[in-house]
């Protein structure tokens, strides 16, 4: 292949992404409104973080943080293709296999088309900023345009080697499936950023250091401790970081072709799926027989198997399992917590009720046949409730039990685990409830959790029933303060709550889903329409 | 049994200016392979969702063996298996799950259920494939799933929208023997297709529609009238005939490129 045809396949492939980015534009109203604001709002971001970082300039342990700072962005370039996989379609090299080329140009190509973008621009402008933070004379600021180019490539290639070696999980069902957990990643791992970044808040940024020292010769953070190396005045040690990160740009690069090459010449990934699956006997039986017959049994041995089955549910109950627990026992071992924390479990897992037939998707219509008579309905709705009982109480009051254990405030915990019920009852009536009236789409793929244009609807649903199911709580809530601050107020004397509010939640609970089943009887068409939107 | 298993009148379906089903009165009669043939776009799966009772028509009554679908759902939902087309199943449960979960919703006890599951599976040949989840399996194995659950409780009637849309060879003739045999014990089937071979072949009554009305109905010989095929009545019943795509393509094929 001749060299004008490389440069025109790079030229072609440039403006193919190009392209794609603009359509990004031409999409409906509010999808458009959300690109341009989350572009927007990446730039801000990124200007804020180069001027944080040139005011940064000069101060103890800047070059440490700066390090850290590429080497996380590294590492998020690396992530990035195995949660988002359809963040990039000219990532795919597979929706090109069938031209003609050969894989050195379509190497060059691809890699030049990754550089265009709000990703790279963001990346650009962290590591510029970067250099300004460390670099100190003329020699360093040389070193350091080089720097960003060469980081800024390992970056891209990286995130194209992880991609095109693993693009026959990411275009398997298991993939996609990863994909929909990759919210929980970002929420676990924003909750490590902040326990992170209190530690250091509290002991100094000293704490970084030896960590730095490593990541120093870690590319594509090395390419950053060159610019500090040649301020320093140490040319050898930065021709060394340099060398470093450009023999491992050389690696990846050579890792990506040769998987490239390889994906061109075999067959795609989404023609051998599920083979892993297959044969193997699912143990149906044994959860079966410890669940009621009937209807009942029935319905709660799915809703359990889709907890653990279904990426999206399963994102959903780890997610309100880690944030029901970390909630009330972290503040409880840094000492600011209160036993009433405690009830954060139940209101998460309660929130699991929500929605219920919207969990479903489409197949909710396989349900709906089903139910001929508010009876039914009635049935369906008690064993949802029941499944999630299953898990949701033994769970609340393990939390309630040790966040009391952590604070020692035993004498409080009668009442706390009384308002821990009150409060699970009252989401399982208003989560019934809402299910009926305002029951919305979950889209099975990607992270999102409504279907465009029913946002409004979620909203209702879920802020609107954890109103209405705090004030259903209100007598029991009144009461605990009653007997705190009334005339003649002890700590021990809470223990009527307990019972008091199980019998409160458990009323609450079965008045919930008396009231919601004729509206589902009643509404299955509509159910069904609003929950296939997506 | 009434002779006709289904009754419907003065159907309406709108959704918001487009209007699906306009005004449909319709017999089908029991007993027989009824087929609802129609291009794309012509209202067939808004009709068959109203008729089972999944979507709400705007006007009009429905009656399934002699019972009103939205008065009388007790006795109307025992009665049909619907195989829908374009809505999912529960696709986190292996096809064995599935059937059982099905099964028991409808009612029918535990061991049974079973049995007949483990029959289903064996002849619509997806007893190798049982224990995979329903979510691996290919477009022909969905719709042998799907139609095993919706004979899994003995319908009178079974609804089956596009049957054969995706599907390959082997297993369109495996849903094809079972419905058959289905038929020829007094059941209806109701299949809406818009390939016209396939319906010939299988049906033994007919109703075409376009624009969400009927433009004719009845027996297949009926139907077809005059014209030699069941699709040359199709396409002058639709008003698709005349088209000339010869001049405009005169550079496709051998000679200059």
């Amino acid at each position: 292949m001749s060299a004008a045809t490389e440069a025109n396949v790079t030229a072609t492939v440039v403006r193919l992404k190009l392209s794609l980015l603009r359509n990004g534009l031409r999409q409906s109203g509010g999808r458009k409104a959300a690109y341009v604001a989350s572009a927007v709002v990446t730039l801000l971001f990124a200007v804020g973080q180069v001027l944080g970082l040139v005011l940064l300039r000069g101060t103890a342990h800047a070059d440490a943080l700066v390090v850290l700072l590429v080497a996380v962005l590294g590492l998020g370039w690396a992530v990035m293709p195995l949660f988002f996989p359809g963040g990039d379609e000219t990532l795919d090299p597979t929706r090109l296999v069938m031209l003609p080329l050969r894989p050195r140009p379509l190497v060059r190509a691809l890699l030049a088309a990754s550089l265009v973008g709000i990703g790279p621009l963001f990346t650009v402008c962290l590591f510029a900023g970067s250099v300004i933070t460390v670099a100190r004379g003329a020699a360093a600021y040389v070193v350091g345009a080089v720097a960003v180019v060469l980081a800024l490539l390992v970056c891209v290639a990286l995130a194209r080697a992880v991609a095109a070696a693993n693009i026959r999980l990411l275009t398997s069902r298991r993939g996609r499936d990863l994909a929909v957990l990759s919210g929980l990643v970002v929420a676990v791992g924003a909750q490590v950023v902040n326990f992170g970044a209190q530690r250091l808040g509290s002991a100094g940024l000293g704490q970084l250091d030896p960590v730095a020292d490593v990541l120093r010769w870690v590319p594509p953070a090395s390419a950053l401790g060159a610019v500090h190396s040649v301020s320093e005045g140490a040319y050898g040690t930065a021709a060394g970081q340099l060398a470093l990160c450009g023999v491992v740009l050389a690696a990846l690069i050579a890792v990506w072709a040769r998987h490239l090459t390889r994906l061109m010449t075999s067959p795609d990934g989404s023609t051998l799926h599920g083979a892993e699956s297959a044969g193997r006997e699912r143990s149906s039986t044994r959860l079966g027989r410890l669940l009621p017959g009937g209807r009942t049994g029935t319905v709660m041995e799915r809703s359990l198997r889709y907890v653990w089955r279904d990426p999206k549910t399963k994102a959903a109950w780890v997610t309100s399992l880690a944030i029901g627990l970390i909630v009330p026992v972290f503040n409880a071992l840094q000492g600011t917590g209160s036993v009433y924390f405690a009830c954060f479990a139940a209101g998460m897992l309660g929130l699991q009720m929500y929605n219920q037939f919207g969990q479903d998707t489409s197949a909710f219509w396989m349900v709906a046949m089903t139910i001929s008579s508010t009876r039914d309905a009635y049935v369906e709705l008690r064993a949802r409730a029941l499944a999630l009982l299953v898990i949701t109480l033994p769970y609340a009051t393990l939390v309630t039990v040790l966040t009391t254990a952590l604070l020692g405030d035993w004498a409080r915990l009668p009442e706390a685990l009384g308002l821990s019920f009150a409060l699970l009852g009252a989401m399982l009536a208003t989560g019934a409830w809402t299910s009926a009236r305002f029951p919305y789409s979950i889209p099975q793929e990607g992270y999102k959790n409504v279907a465009p244009g029913q946002v409004g609807l979620a909203w209702i649903s879920i802020f609107g029933g954890m109103a209405a199911g705090a004030l259903l709580c209100a007598p029991v809530i009144v009461a605990a303060i009653w007997l705190h601050t009334g005339p003649d107020a002890t700590a021990g004397r809470g223990w009527p709550l307990l019972p008091a509010g199980a019998a409160h939640g458990a009323a609450l609970a079965y008045a919930g889903l008396r009231l919601a089943a004729p509206r589902t009887a009643a509404r299955l068409p509509e159910i069904l329409t609003a929950v296939s939107k997506a | 049994m009434t002779s006709a298993a289904v009754r419907v009148h003065g159907l309406w379906k709108r959704f918001g200016q487009q209007v699906a089903v306009a005004g449909i009165d319709l017999e089908l009669p029991a007993g027989k392979f009824v087929g609802l043939v129609g291009p794309n776009g012509a209202g067939k799966t808004t009709t068959l969702s109203m008729v089972t009772g999944l979507l709400r028509p705007d006007q009009g009554t429905v009656e399934v063996v002699g019972h009103d679908v939205w008065r009388d759902p007790v006795e109307v939902k025992a009665r049909i298996g619907v195989l829908p087309e374009g809505l999912r199943l529960f696709e986190r449960l292996s096809g064995r799950e599935l059937l059982a979960y099905t099964g028991r919703l409808r009612g029918v006890p535990g061991a049974e259920v079973d049995k007949r599951a483990t029959q289903l599976l064996d002849v619509l040949d997806l007893a190798g494939a049982q224990h995979k989840l329903v979510v691996d399996y290919s477009t022909g194995m969905r719709k042998k799933i799907g139609l095993a659950a919706a004979l899994l409780h003995n319908p009178e009637v079974l609804f089956l929208d596009e049957p054969f849309e995706g599907v390959d060879p082997v297993s369109a003739q495996t849903i094809r023997g079972v419905l058959e045999r289905y038929t020829a014990s007094g059941a209806t089937v109701v299949f809406s297709s818009h390939v016209m071979e396939l319906v010939e072949s299988l049906c033994d009554w007919v109703a075409v529609m376009a624009a969400g009305r009927i433009r004719a109905h009845g027996t297949l010989a009926e139907v077809r009238g005059t014209a030699p095929t069941l699709q040359q009545a199709f396409l002058e019943l639709v008003g698709a005939q005349g088209r000339d795509a010869g001049t405009d393509l005169d550079w496709l094929g051998g000679g200059a490129r």
